[in-house]
């Protein structure tokens, strides 16, 4: 056995394989003990915001000022608001208003910026000029004002007694706070999703849930096909017959469509996380079974078998001990293949809102799912899908990889 | 003995094969039917840009050649092909040119008058000037205008609406079965005067006044001649109703050219009556009215993106993304959120048979801790007003409405949501208490636990129904969320004359929006228990509440004419609802959405385009806003 395992760590296949598939499992492990924000739980107000720290700024209003004067601070504060396309919508603006070109310098934001307020007039109608570009001159202009300005904000409160703003507090342009001394911030590494809630924390709930869903289905395919597989290939004749029977009937149904038709007539109440592994585990064992049949089929007219057969040993026996630790090797890998198509499995139904109905936990496929109808995709809102995919992508990739490299330490016909 | 078993086993093999031959039927049958929604949400993974993108090199050759500069292109109204073009029909799946409502889609047929939602009044179309009532409100009178004809080149006369609504009794149209309880006749005095006579009550006085006045403006007038030709070849009323009508005569400035399941085509009428000076002076500006059959919004979306969609009628989410990250030439009707203007109030109502729903102590707590901004942040990605613009009632938030009630006099009892301790608070106070300390509250012992639901795929009402439950978590109520298919849902709903089953708690369903009738109808549809008990209840108060004051008032209402009683009387219906809590509205959601894609056309109306009477944003097609259709101009002409 320690030889065996020894063995197996020597793929380097393997070893690369399994260090994801720890890493997936210790992150997912550890992370909700450091961050115990439940994973469903609705933080923005607003969706999609962008991966990224977010600092309170009450809190940083009273934070420590500290004044750093850098130089390049006023052109970068302009540059936010104002880029070359501005100016040059600018421009187009004041020509179609009747300014001649040679006055207007879009190089030099100060003129630039007192032709504009000049002579801007939002209500004024230009020809040709469609609603959308009117509303663009419209935000335009109220983001440039105070552009130019070189001094600071006053934070004032309302005074419910003397009905009056009071002045609590000013900024300037130079004041700079700590970010490790604001009292309130929170870091998003990937965002939030349409509801509002952190991709991070959501996706690694997601993640246990699937794995979970993953081992249950994976396991409930690999016994039915293991039983199956060798009873028909040990005991054979009629018993073979019936079994293969069953298992090509399965075969030609595409077991996908299967696990739709049964998931969709369950109906969503009953369909829970378990409840979906099942269904998944009931559907996928057929090549399992396949091909331990004919693996055991080969093992059968073994000399060590047939001395256990002469000796009186009983069925059971004979299969549990004869027959079973030569394919074990096989069943481990097939075991592994199974919950990484469970995964993939679940998270296509997911998509399909066919998924279990969760509303504590998340699955990897509801959150595509969700992304999906909330057009992520078309808006280009790539935190709240991509990770998804990758994750999911990181998993069976690194079971395979397992997979594989097993292969290589177990059949023959690839060992070096 | 091996062969014998051998010829058990190949006949066991052949009965075994029958058998499945057998067991396939079954399999083959069950097959399409759940196979449907898989296979539809299977291609909505690639973004649906191919649809978009192949559509036109798909078009057929006829309307293959459509020039993009005549063209004006919807998305969001047509999904699937088109049943057909019968006006006395309301199954035609006719998203361009047939819809019979408070606010009227004119652009094939037309209704007397045209509906502005936006300052609530009506405006002549085929009818001459205004309307006028006799003065003891039984009957109105108004006349047509002498040149309006139909597309055959005959005129519209009297004749055509007094029959039209003889034919809506006589085989019991929708329009007919929803009317006639309210009007007595329509008839003609001569060719071009029209008398509605309503139904009077025990008194003498018109049962409903309001209703009468909005047959006018919400249904069409169809010819009497091809009614004639349609009643010659129908059997009876179902072959009346059924018949596709392709032979149709219509009135309006546009008419089919094309149609199958990619896109339906409407041609404009260059003989449409309407270019007499005496209405609008011209032909409306696009020659083609097209639809592309999207698959999902998110094809419809990416096509508006793409410039292929002129007029967008769908829930685009964050659509300022549109213009500020993407910078396309797209605009909203107001520049900023809520973007559109609000109209009906999608409302989450409780089944007030479930268990402990029929506390008002549960359901006001509920309500409270609802976070209203998040569901309107998140769910409708800011296209509603907030419950700070136009705290609840039952009016919708335009202006209008609001005008109608007394708010000082309910603000205590508005609620604004996400009160948490005020929720718990209320319960404490009940004596509905977590007895077991399981977390959970009881009410007599027994756990308060709800499901609430909306139909599957209506992804704006799951995300606020998510909420929901959220909420309930929050206060001690476990509310968990149901999504069933919209043809499950439509038919547990809509059926008043038992309890709600299990799995319909707390439940979604739209209110009215904007009309000639409203808020009167709207309040009616939230509150009259005249639906209890209904079969088939597609008006509303789906969790069947009843109050006699309630009723009452809804009763009274289309009787009064005196503004400040009026206002009286709508602001003892808001006490009553806030104070009762039947339902609770979500959020407020536009009559229709309204975003237009400016690369071909421009001129849509928006907020400040000055126009007067102002066109609302209702897709050009229907009541007034059809008048945008007239203002539209090219981009680069």
């Amino acid at each position: 056995m320690k030889h065996t395992i020894q063995q197996v760590f020597r793929s380097g296949k393997f070893v690369f394989g399994f260090a994801i598939f720890a890493a997936v499992l210790l992150i997912v492990i550890f992370y909700p003990l450091i961050i115990t924000d439940g994973p469903l739980s609705i933080i923005g107000q607003g969706t999609f915001f962008p991966p990224g720290i977010y600092v309170n700024v009450y809190d940083s209003m009273s934070s420590t000022v500290y004044t750093l004067n850098l130089d390049d601070a006023a052109a970068k504060r302009i540059a936010s608001k104002l880029n070359e396309d501005d100016r040059l919508a600018l421009k187009e603006w004041l020509m179609a208003a009747g300014v001649s070109e040679a006055e207007i310098d879009t190089t030099d934001t100060q003129k630039l910026l007192d032709l504009w307020v000049n002579n801007y007039d939002s209500k004024k109608s230009i020809p040709g000029m469609t609603n959308a570009k009117r509303n663009y001159y419209v935000r335009l202009n109220t983001a440039l004002k105070g552009l130019m300005a070189t001094e600071g904000v006053t934070v004032s409160q309302f005074n419910l007694q003397t009905q009056t703003l009071e002045e609590v507090d000013a900024v300037e342009q130079s004041d700079f706070v700590n970010i490790t001394e604001v009292a309130n911030m929170r870091v998003l590494p990937l965002g939030t999703d349409n509801f509002g809630r952190d991709v991070l924390t959501e996706l690694v709930a997601a993640t246990a849930v699937s794995l979970k869903i993953g081992f249950v289905a994976g396991i409930i395919a690999t016994l039915i096909g293991l039983t199956l597989g060798l009873l028909g290939g040990y005991v054979g004749g009629i018993v073979d017959d019936i079994i293969m029977f069953i298992t090509n009937l399965f075969i030609v149904i595409p077991s996908f469509v299967l696990l739709i038709l049964i998931s969709f007539s369950i109906g969503q109440e009953q369909r829970g996380a378990v409840t979906i592994a099942v269904v998944i585990g009931f559907t996928s064992w057929v090549w399992t079974a396949r091909a331990v049949r004919s693996q055991v089929i080969s093992l059968r007219n073994r000399d060590h078998v047939n001395l256990s057969k002469l000796s009186g040993h009983s069925l059971v026996h004979i299969i549990l001990s004869d027959i079973l630790p030569y394919i074990a090797s096989y069943v481990i890998m097939a075991l592994i293949l199974q919950i990484s198509s469970g995964i993939l499995a679940e998270a296509s139904l997911s998509i399909l809102g066919l998924g279990p109905r969760t509303t504590e936990v998340p699955t990897l496929g509801l959150m595509m799912n969700w992304a999906m109808i909330y057009q992520a995709q078309i808006l280009g809102k790539w935190w709240a899908y991509l990770p998804v995919l990758v994750t999911i992508a990181l998993i069976t990739f690194s079971m395979n990889l397992m997979n594989t490299g097993l292969d290589q330490v177990f059949n023959p016909a690839l060992r070096d | 003995m091996s062969k014998k078993w051998y010829v058990l086993a190949s006949l066991l093999i052949v009965l075994s094969m029958l058998l499945g031959a057998c067991g396939t039927p079954p399999a083959a049958t069950e097959a399409p039917k759940p196979t449907e929604a898989p296979v539809e949400p299977v291609v909505t993974e690639a973004p649906a840009e191919p649809v978009a993108t192949e559509a036109p090199a798909e078009e057929p050759v006829d309307a293959n050649s459509l020039p993009r500069n005549e063209t004006l292109y919807f998305n969001g109204q047509q999904w699937g092909p088109v049943v057909g073009w019968n006006p006395y029909s309301s199954s035609n799946n006719n998203g361009l040119a047939i819809a019979q409502q408070d606010n009227a889609r004119v652009t094939m047929f037309e209704t007397p008058y045209l509906y502005n939602m936006l300052d609530g009044k009506v405006y002549p179309l085929l009818a001459d000037g205004d309307y006028a009532w006799n003065d003891a409100q039984t009957e109105i009178t108004f006349k047509l205008k002498a040149v309006a004809h139909w597309s055959d080149g005959t005129p519209v006369t009297a004749d055509d609406v007094a029959y039209t609504w003889a034919s809506h009794v006589k085989y019991n149209t929708s329009t007919g079965s929803g009317n006639k309880d309210y009007i007595e006749t329509i008839e003609a005095v001569d060719a071009q005067t029209v008398v509605v006579k309503a139904k009077l009550d025990a008194d003498g006085k018109a049962v409903n006044p309001l209703i009468v006045a909005a047959y006018l403006s919400s249904n069409y007038v169809i010819q009497k001649a091809w009614t004639e030709t349609l009643e010659a070849r129908s059997a009876d009323a179902t072959a009346f109703t059924a018949d596709p009508a392709e032979d149709v005569v219509w009135s309006g400035p546009y008419y089919k050219f094309f149609t199958d399941d990619t896109k339906v085509v409407m041609i404009r009428d260059e003989k449409y009556w309407g270019q007499d000076a005496s209405m609008w002076g011209k032909l409306p500006a696009p020659k083609y009215l097209a639809h592309v059959i999207f698959k999902d919004n998110a094809a419809g979306t990416t096509a508006l993106q793409a410039g292929e969609v002129d007029v967008s009628q769908q829930f685009n989410s964050n659509v300022n993304d549109l213009w500020m990250k993407d910078n396309l030439p797209i605009s909203t009707y107001l520049p900023e959120a809520p973007y559109q203007i609000g109209a009906s109030l999608p409302t989450a109502f409780f089944n007030l048979k479930s268990y402990g729903l029929d506390q008002v102590a549960v359901r006001k707590a509920i309500a409270m801790a609802v976070d209203y901004p998040t569901i309107i942040a998140n769910a409708m990605t800011n296209q509603s007003a907030t419950f700070d613009q136009a705290p609840r009632s039952l009016m919708n938030p335009t202006a209008g409405e609001q005008a109608l009630y007394d708010a000082t006099a309910v603000a205590d009892l508005q609620w604004a949501g996400n009160d948490i301790e005020g929720a718990k608070a209320l319960l404490d106070e009940a004596g509905i208490v977590d007895t077991d300390n399981d977390g959970w509250r009881e009410y007599n012992g027994q756990k308060l636990s709800y499901i609430a639901t909306c139909p599957n795929g209506w992804s704006d009402w799951q995300a606020a129904i998510e909420v929901v439950a959220a909420a309930g978590k929050e206060i001690g109520i476990d509310i968990t969320t149901n999504y069933p298919e919209w043809s499950v849902y439509q038919t547990v709903v809509t059926k008043s004359d038992a309890p709600l089953p299990e799995g319909y708690d707390i439940f979604m369903m739209w209110s009215d929006g904007a009309g000639p009738t409203q808020p009167w109808s709207r309040i009616r549809k939230m509150m009259s228990s005249e639906f209890v008990g209904m079969a088939s209840n597609w008006n509303g108060n789906w969790g069947q509440y009843s109050n006699p004051a309630a009723d009452e008032l809804i009763k009274a209402i289309p009787t009064e004419s005196d503004p400040a009683k009026l206002k009286e009387m709508y602001t003892e219906l808001v006490k009553i609802y806030l104070t009762d809590v039947p339902s609770f509205t979500l959020m407020y959601r536009p009559q229709s959405f309204h975003t237009v894609n400016e690369s071909v056309w421009t001129n849509f109306p928006h907020g400040e385009d000055g126009t007067n009477p102002p066109v609302p944003p209702l897709d050009l097609t229907d009541g007034w806003s059809i008048a945008g259709l007239y203002n539209l101009v090219l981009v680069n002409p």
